[in-house]
């Protein structure tokens, strides 16, 4: 039986070298000082696929028309325990989603990891970041409930503070002046197929380029190496261990040079990357089952009584909704866009070899005022929403 | 020897040109009438539905909630129902939209108050719907209507688009 497998291996692997592609895929060095941290990548990739296997499953049952999305999601709530579940993940898993990629984006912020040659891994992180906000606020239309509904309007209507072409991109959206049925299936399309198309292919992206150059990790595994060029420090000894490609053999350039100690991928960094998922997955079964997803009464525009409370990860947002003066509304729009292109920006203005947290303070000092700011305005929000 | 060579350079000039113009066809044919088809809503005339709300010579000088169902955007079914507030201001009378000028979220009166306020972000408007307080740009829309007597008919269009 072995030895039939084996050679139906060695027939495969002769026309597709998937031996050659296996090796390459798991035994790339990965440096060992912190690689707990390195997990976050991995953590953000398999929610995402999470994301996706239970969003193509959630296409089997539900309904993208406004006579029909709210009874089909209310079927599931009423008679299908698993359903339940599955849309008790997506959503939960889409939350956790959002919050381990941002841990993992400050994680590399914060280890300097986006300097060259590592620019593009960042800026494709960038947009990835901006695309999988896209698929939460797309997504958060779809059950068409109060909650979703009001979401809907309100966040159709930002748009239309753009100078000039504002109303045009309120009503491209919604296909036409008010919500309506084209608007849920418009945003549908969107979340199920225009933004996952263009966010898979651009995680390969960052893989290859992250694949391409190596992890970076941190600081810490490159103690010294970064001062040849003064001359100041001489380069640690070449570790004894076999270092794979992409890093060079002996640390001689300082902003190429390979980290002290490295391990295989497979199964060092693995096991980590897997008790990490795996207690995320968990933890999002967990709250699938005991909590799941709500569903509220069907949407009516002409409620009186209702009080619309924005999704947590949009609560920034909405307290700038409130604290912008009603004279410069444009700037609940500049806001969120300014930031999306400075972070755009940041290895293209944070260039100098140093990688240290703590001797990098004029990008530090802004980044963390920038994470307190969203977490003061979070605060401000739930505030005024739950009368803390 | 200069002219083949020139010759040979046409020839992958042609190809490079030729290879290019094949491209921006299938752009194009792919391309106008997708971004055709997504625009299409906009230049869609909009059919304005006059619908009967009912008697209001009960209303007085605080507004009161009248419900009314128009056509959706789109395809009409199932229609879509509207909140219209009506307030006697004077002698005239009021009909106005409860859709906050902010973010569009669902006003209400709020008797012990005496305004209407937006539970989105705390916008506030007085009786006759003018501005008092809060983000709201622009004053409650007033809705296009009509007085048959006592009987009040509403179409769904604003005064002044929002
Ligand atoms: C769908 C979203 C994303 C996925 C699946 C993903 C996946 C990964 C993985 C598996 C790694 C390697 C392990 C690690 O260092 O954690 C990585 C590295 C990296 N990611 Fe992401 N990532 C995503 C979003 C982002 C975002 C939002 C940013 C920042 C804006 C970002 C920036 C980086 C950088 C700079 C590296 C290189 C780290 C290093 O070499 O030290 N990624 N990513
Ligand atoms: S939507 Fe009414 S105050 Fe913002």
């Amino acid at each position: 039986m072995t030895r039939w497998l084996g050679s139906a291996y060695d027939w495969i692997d002769e026309r597709a070298a998937i031996r050659n592609l296996l090796r390459k895929g798991l035994y790339e060095a990965v440096p060992v000082r912190g690689s707990w941290f390195y997990t976050l990548g991995s953590a953000t990739l398999i929610l995402i696929i999470l994301q996706l296997v239970t969003g193509i499953f959630l296409t089997l049952l539900y309904v993208p028309s406004v006579k029909e999305a709210w009874e089909s999601l209310n079927y599931v709530k009423q008679h299908d325990t698993f359903g339940s579940i599955v849309r008790g993940i997506h959503l939960w898993s889409a939350y956790i989603l959002l919050f381990v990629i941002g841990l993992h984006m400050v994680r590399t912020f914060f280890s300097g990891s986006y300097k060259r040659p590592r620019e593009l891994n960042w800026v494709t992180g960038v947009i990835l970041f901006v695309l999988v906000l896209g698929m939460a606020i797309t997504g958060a239309f779809l059950p068409w409930d109060q909650a979703a509904y009001w979401t809907a309007v309100v966040v159709t209507n930002i748009p239309s503070y753009t100078p000039l072409i504002g109303s045009f991109v309120r009503a491209l959206w919604r296909g036409g002046d008010a919500v309506g049925p084209i608007t849920l299936v418009r945003t549908f399309g969107i979340h199920i197929w225009l933004l996952p198309v263009i966010l898979f292919p651009l995680i390969g992206v960052h893989l290859a380029l992250l694949r391409k150059h190596g992890e970076f990790g941190s600081y810490v595994n490159y103690r010294g190496a970064y001062r040849t060029r003064q001359g100041v420090d001489v380069p640690p000894a070449p570790p004894q261990r076999r270092i794979e490609p992409p890093y060079p053999a002996a640390p001689s350039e300082e902003l190429w040079a390979a980290p002290l100690e490295a391990e295989d991928f497979y199964p060092h960094q693995t096991f980590k990357d897997g008790v990490v998922s795996a207690a995320l997955v968990l933890l999002v079964f967990a709250l699938a089952v005991a909590i799941g997803a709500p569903l509220e009464a069907a949407a009516d525009p002409s409620t009186t009584s209702y009080t619309p409370v924005p999704e947590w990860f949009y609560l920034p947002l909405d307290q700038l909704l409130v604290l912008v003066p009603r004279e410069l509304i444009p700037l609940v729009l500049v806001l969120p866009a300014g930031g999306v292109l400075l972070l755009l920006a940041l290895p293209f203005i944070d260039r100098g070899p140093e990688r240290n947290p703590f001797e990098r303070p004029a990008v530090m000092i802004p980044g963390v005022f920038a994470v307190l700011f969203m977490l003061i305005l979070t605060l401000l929000g739930s505030g005024r929403l739950f009368n803390l | 020897m200069a002219l083949p060579e020139r010759r040979r350079l046409s020839r992958r000039q042609f190809a490079v040109l030729g290879t290019q113009v094949a491209g921006a066809i299938v752009t194009l044919a792919l391309g106008i009438p997708i971004i055709g088809f997504l625009i299409s809503p906009l230049f869609r005339k909009q059919a304005f539905t006059e619908r009967r709300v009912g008697d209001i010579s009960s209303v007085g000088t605080d507004p009161v909630k009248f419900e009314v169902t128009f056509p959706q955007n789109a395809w009409d079914v199932p229609e879509v129902k509207a909140a219209v507030y009506v307030v006697r201001i004077g002698n005239t009378v009021k009909v106005l939209s409860n859709v906050c000028t902010h973010m569009q979220c669902p006003v209400r009166w709020e008797n012990a108050l005496q305004k209407f306020l937006c539970p989105c972000h705390g916008g506030l408007y007085k009786r006759d719907g003018s501005y008092d307080g809060g983000p709201p740009p622009k004053p409650l829309p007033e809705y296009v209507h009509r007085l048959d007597g006592n009987i009040l008919y509403v179409t769904n269009e604003f005064t002044e688009s929002i």
